[in-house]
């Protein structure tokens, strides 16, 4: 039993818990980095030394063209591994993730920049709403448990939950863009409008955001479901449910204690969820055509745009870790007996 | 506490259990948990219930706010609350607010019938809200003063969360929350079981002088025979769903009439004396599925077995203010009753 | 002063004859796997959809000639009795085609489940056998191994590598998925721990290969069975999704490669006339999905008494 002083939140267990959390995050980053680093480095035909032989050859002086290539790549075409290594790292640190070759001399964080919006919106859309349709159909499934609805829905999540998110994608696609075309098929807005805020733009932005936001909101809802609906039951048999109905609380505060100590648990999982969609928008982005973070992954690799695809890959294992920690906080701030650093 | 002196003039409420049964769906059917019990509660009092587990004793508990949870049902009987009528035929709304108002349920295993979410004093506050008390200051002063008189410290367990809470202390809370609306009946479900032996005779000490402060009807229910024999006036054994005697605490325990209540006293061991003098029960206890269909529910284990246990079920007989279901003991009574007839 | 009548969940010892326990529990068990079986017959028809996916990746090959035949005639024909599901650019029958493209799927599904079973369980019986120091650190691992961004990772790798045999495949993605049957199978093993099993054991003398072979792995093998399913469509998934990606190189016909042509050549995502050839692959994930999620859900029931009676 702990004897803290009771209700206060412990800041110092807070703090330790946000050290634990990017102490492991930075690792993480570490670890990809190293990773991107390594494989732009062995990429068959070597294309950092390749850019580097193909500048002098345009008539580049060595010097001029090291310096070339380091810019695009962050690190020295020459050189031993460790101190190329050194390199990457170093210009990592300042941010720089070097230049875009399919786009010429455009840096790699301005493409990334410019994808990241097309992708954070529609997954914090989709994680939005899935997890409010899951979390009440969950509700519904486990109090119906036993009846027809509540084997229709849970089964359904099952389905949804274990089918690949492009099949989803592709099948949205087929029905509401080739068989019954109320839907673009693709892109992320009808070129003859003018950007800017204006009626006509942002209605083409959201008719064409449909499509894709579902896809997310489908691949993530199953998990919901079938998460919340054990997590019903299993609070159901707790005996504080019995104490409150037997103490006389109203059938509101039954409710809400059963839904409050039923979703808690959902906020681990939430991290993940994020995780997932942000690799699932690899397939929404590249059967939507929608120019995200996940189509410029693959654009990268199919155009050999190696330091565009470092970055990439980097900042969506950014994006995960960053998701990771705001969900365990928001679980740390909500759970009091994580807050309070009592027993978890 | 002047509060307290003026609570003692109201009439405790008395309760009055008539053949209720109550049966359990199961796959070989419906099979009766409790079967045809019949048990007054005289005003004022506390009646303590014993019994092995999967005696019944907890179904009837919950009954008493007819809230017996599927796949169980009250199949039969009524359940008479002085003041409130047959708490059986109460529904929704009526029967939520009887529910804590009237009759205070302290839950079995009370550690766990806490919100862990909610500190004890929002929790108290629901409560409130829920039964539409106009003076909730009140009623946290109210629950700060109980809690006082069972030895903790009011505005800081209210400011708790149950896990910051001792297994005791969550005991202490449960019974706080079922008294802080004033009910007259309470009914304790297994108070002191998984606590030590010093906080189990605090909770006891505890119940007792709330039960006579407040003028209360209390019902506890355990396994705990020395429990019971400290607190309550009278004294109701149940086995296999009926209750097989009732009396006066210290007549049910000096001089048992039935043989199972025998064979429990039997089974305590001494602190002085021999150990090897205490002797279990012999064979194990009927579990639904093992009642018998007809006949006495005892027969098995028991040693003063007659050949009409087997087909005819002892009818429980009043006799000087105690009952008794045997019809060994029967037979006895009635040999002795014929003789004054003679 | 204190008198327990009967301790709660007290087993007696006799319940259960010594000799027949058993012969008399697999027969049960077997028992109440039909039972679970009939009682829902749309159980039964997730076994028989697995069945049938496997006898497709075992015989599929073998029903038709090694090189499918073309019809120059019949290209992107609709479905019509001699084509179920139409033709494709070259007039290649669409269902010669995912049933020929089964085996390579499934195979790569296979490989994968059993190195990440292998590898999970291995991880996390260790880390929950062990506990202390090996536990934090094989733990540390294993987060690492959740957090990791699976897909954009393969993506990456495979501009090194190509992947080329299921069995490489199956490497790759049993590698980055055994996270979550170790975190599952510690959990497990530090819940029987609590329950005295290995304690128990150790108490005997049992041999601790004993203990984990004999005690630990049984009581945990429906759970990592049900695990080795879900891995199996996690693997057909991202391997065919990668191949729709097209960042693989189309060594031998397989469902990615299908859908990739279909929508980034055929245009079946703006034209109707190659859907059927985008829609039969999709069918048999969908198909195989539903066979695999019956299964587990049957298992499940099976396995855990506490949904049973509900």
């Amino acid at each position: 039993m702990t004897h803290a002083v009771p209700g206060r939140p412990r800041l110092g267990a807070i703090a330790r818990k946000i050290g634990g959390h990017l102490v492991r995050g930075l690792a993480m980053i570490w670890v990809v980095a190293t990773i991107s680093f390594v494989i732009i480095r062995e990429i068959p035909g070597n294309p950092v030394l390749g850019q580097y032989e193909s500048l002098i050859q345009k008539g580049m002086s060595p010097e001029q063209a090291e310096r070339a290539t380091a810019v695009l790549y962050g690190f020295l075409p020459t050189g031993n591994l460790w101190q190329q290594y050194v390199g990457y790292m170093g210009s990592l640190l300042h941010l720089d993730l070097g230049r875009s070759l399919s786009t010429p001399g455009v840096e790699v964080t301005t493409l990334i920049g410019h994808a990241a919006r097309w992708t954070v919106l529609p997954v914090l859309a989709g994680t939005l709403l899935s997890f409010l349709l899951g979390v009440t159909m969950g509700v519904y499934a486990a109090i119906k448990r036993s009846g027809k609805l509540g084997d229709m829905l849970a089964l359904s999540g099952s389905l949804l939950h274990g089918v690949p998110v492009y099949v989803i994608g592709l099948l949205l696609t087929a029905v509401f863009a080739t068989l019954w075309p109320i839907m673009p098929s693709g892109g992320p807005v009808d070129v003859e409008f003018v950007p800017g805020f204006n009626a006509g733009y942002i209605g083409s932005l959201i008719h064409h955001a449909v499509l894709p936001v579902v896809t997310y909101t489908l691949a993530s809802y199953g998990g919901w479901i079938l998460a919340m609906k054990s997590n019903v039951v299993a609070v159901l048999g707790d005996d504080f449910i019995l104490a409150a109905e037997l103490r006389g609380l109203k059938r509101g505060f039954v409710f809400r204690y059963l839904a409050r100590n039923a979703i808690l648990p959902l906020f681990t999982i939430l991290a993940l969820s994020i995780g997932m969609l942000f690799g699932g928008s690899i397939f929404i982005e590249e059967i939507f055509n929608y120019p995200g973070l996940g189509l410029l992954l693959v654009n990268s690799i199919s155009s050999r745009d190696y330091a565009l695809m470092g970055g990439t890959f980097l900042v969506i294992t950014v994006g995960i870790v960053v998701a990771n920690i705001a969900a365990d906080l928001l679980y740390t701030v909500i759970d009091p007996r994580v807050r309070s650093g009592g027993a978890a | 506490m002047t509060a307290n002196t003026a609570a003692r003039d109201i009439e405790a409420p008395g309760v009055r259990i008539r053949d209720l049964t109550v049966v359990y769906k199961t796959p070989a059917g419906e099979l009766p948990a409790v079967r045809g019990v019949d048990l007054a509660l005289a005003p004022g009092t506390i009646t303590g219930v014993v019994g092995e587990s999967g005696s019944g004793k907890s179904t009837l508990a919950l009954s008493l706010l007819n809230a017996v949870q599927p796949p169980g049902r009250i199949a039969a009987g009524s359940v008479e609350i002085d003041g409130l009528g047959d708490v059986l035929t109460l529904r929704g709304e009526d029967l939520r607010r009887a529910r804590g108002r009237q009759v205070g349920y302290v839950f079995q295993a009370a550690q766990n019938s806490l919100n862990p979410l909610k500190t004890i004093g929002k929790q108290l506050l629901d409560l409130g809200r829920s039964h539409e008390v106009e003076d909730l200051r009140g009623l946290v002063r109210e629950a700060k003063d109980l809690l006082a008189r069972m030895g903790m410290d009011g505005a800081r367990v209210l400011d708790s969360y149950q896990h910051e809470l001792s297994g005791g202390m969550r005991q202490r809370v449960g019974i706080m929350l079922a008294l802080v609306l004033n009910a007259k009946v309470v009914v304790l479900d297994e108070p002191t079981t998984a606590l030590d032996m010093i906080t189990q005779a605090t909770i006891l000490r505890i119940i007792r002088e709330v039960h006579e402060e407040r003028a209360l009807t209390t019902l506890v229910i355990t396994h705990d025979v020395g429990a019971v024999a400290e607190v309550a006036d009278s004294l109701a054994v149940m086995y296999g769903g009926r209750v097989v005697e009732h009396g006066p605490v210290t007549e049910v325990l000096g001089e048992a009439r039935h043989p199972y209540t025998q064979g429990l006293i039997r089974a305590i061991p001494r602190l002085t004396g021999d150990l090897s003098l205490a002797r279990a029960l012999p064979g194990r206890p009927p579990t639904l599925g093992t009642l018998p269909a007809q006949g006495c529910v005892f027969r098995e284990r028991c040693e003063r077995r007659m050949e009409v246990c087997e087909t005819d079920e002892p009818v429980a007989v009043n006799r000087d203010g105690r009952t008794v279901a045997c019809h060994a003991a029967d037979r006895h009574l009635t040999l002795i009753k014929r003789k004054e007839f003679v | 002063m204190t008198v327990i009548v009967n301790p709660e969940g007290a087993i007696s010892p006799d319940a259960l004859p010594a000799g027949t326990t058993r012969a008399t529990l697999r027969r049960n068990f077997w028992r109440g796997v039909w039972r679970v079986l009939r009682r829902k017959p749309s159980r039964m028809a997730g076994v028989v959809i697995v069945a049938l996916f496997a006898l497709m990746g075992v015989a599929g090959p073998l029903l038709y000639p090694a090189q499918l035949p073309r019809d120059d005639n019949a290209l992107y024909a609709p479905p019509s009795l001699a084509h179920p599901f139409g033709t494709d650019f070259e007039g290649t029958d669409v269902l010669a085609l995912v049933v020929t493209g089964a085996r390579y799927v499934l195979l790569t599904g296979l490989a994968t489940a059993v190195i990440t079973v292998a590898l999970g369980t291995l991880i996390g019986l260790v880390a929950g056998f062990h506990r202390g120091r090996w536990d934090t650190l094989l733990m540390r691992l294993t987060d690492m191994n959740l957090a990791i961004p699976g897909l954009p990772l393969l993506l990456v790798l495979s501009t090194v590598w190509k992947f080329e045999s299921p069995l490489e495949m199956g490497l790759v993605l049993g590698v980055l998925g055994w996270g979550g049957i170790a975190r599952a199978v510690r959990s497990q093993t530090l819940s029987l721990r609590e329950r005295g099993f290995i304690e128990a054991a150790r108490g005997l003398g049992l041999p601790t290969r004993h203990i984990i072979g004999r005690e630990l792995l049984p009581s945990m093998a429906p759970y990592i069975a049900m695990n080795m399913l879900i891995a199996v469509t996690g693997a057909v998934y991202a391997q065919v999704g990668l191949f729709f990606l097209g960042v693989l190189p189309f060594e031998s016909n397989n469902w990615g490669v299908m859908l990739n042509l279909a929508v980034f050549n055929g245009g079946a995502l703006t034209t109707p006339a190659a859907l059927p050839y985008l829609l039969a692959p999709l069918i048999a994930i969908l198909v195989l999905t539903l066979g695999i999620v019956l299964i587990v859900d049957a298992m499940d029931e099976i396995f855990n008494p506490r949904l049973r009676e509900e």
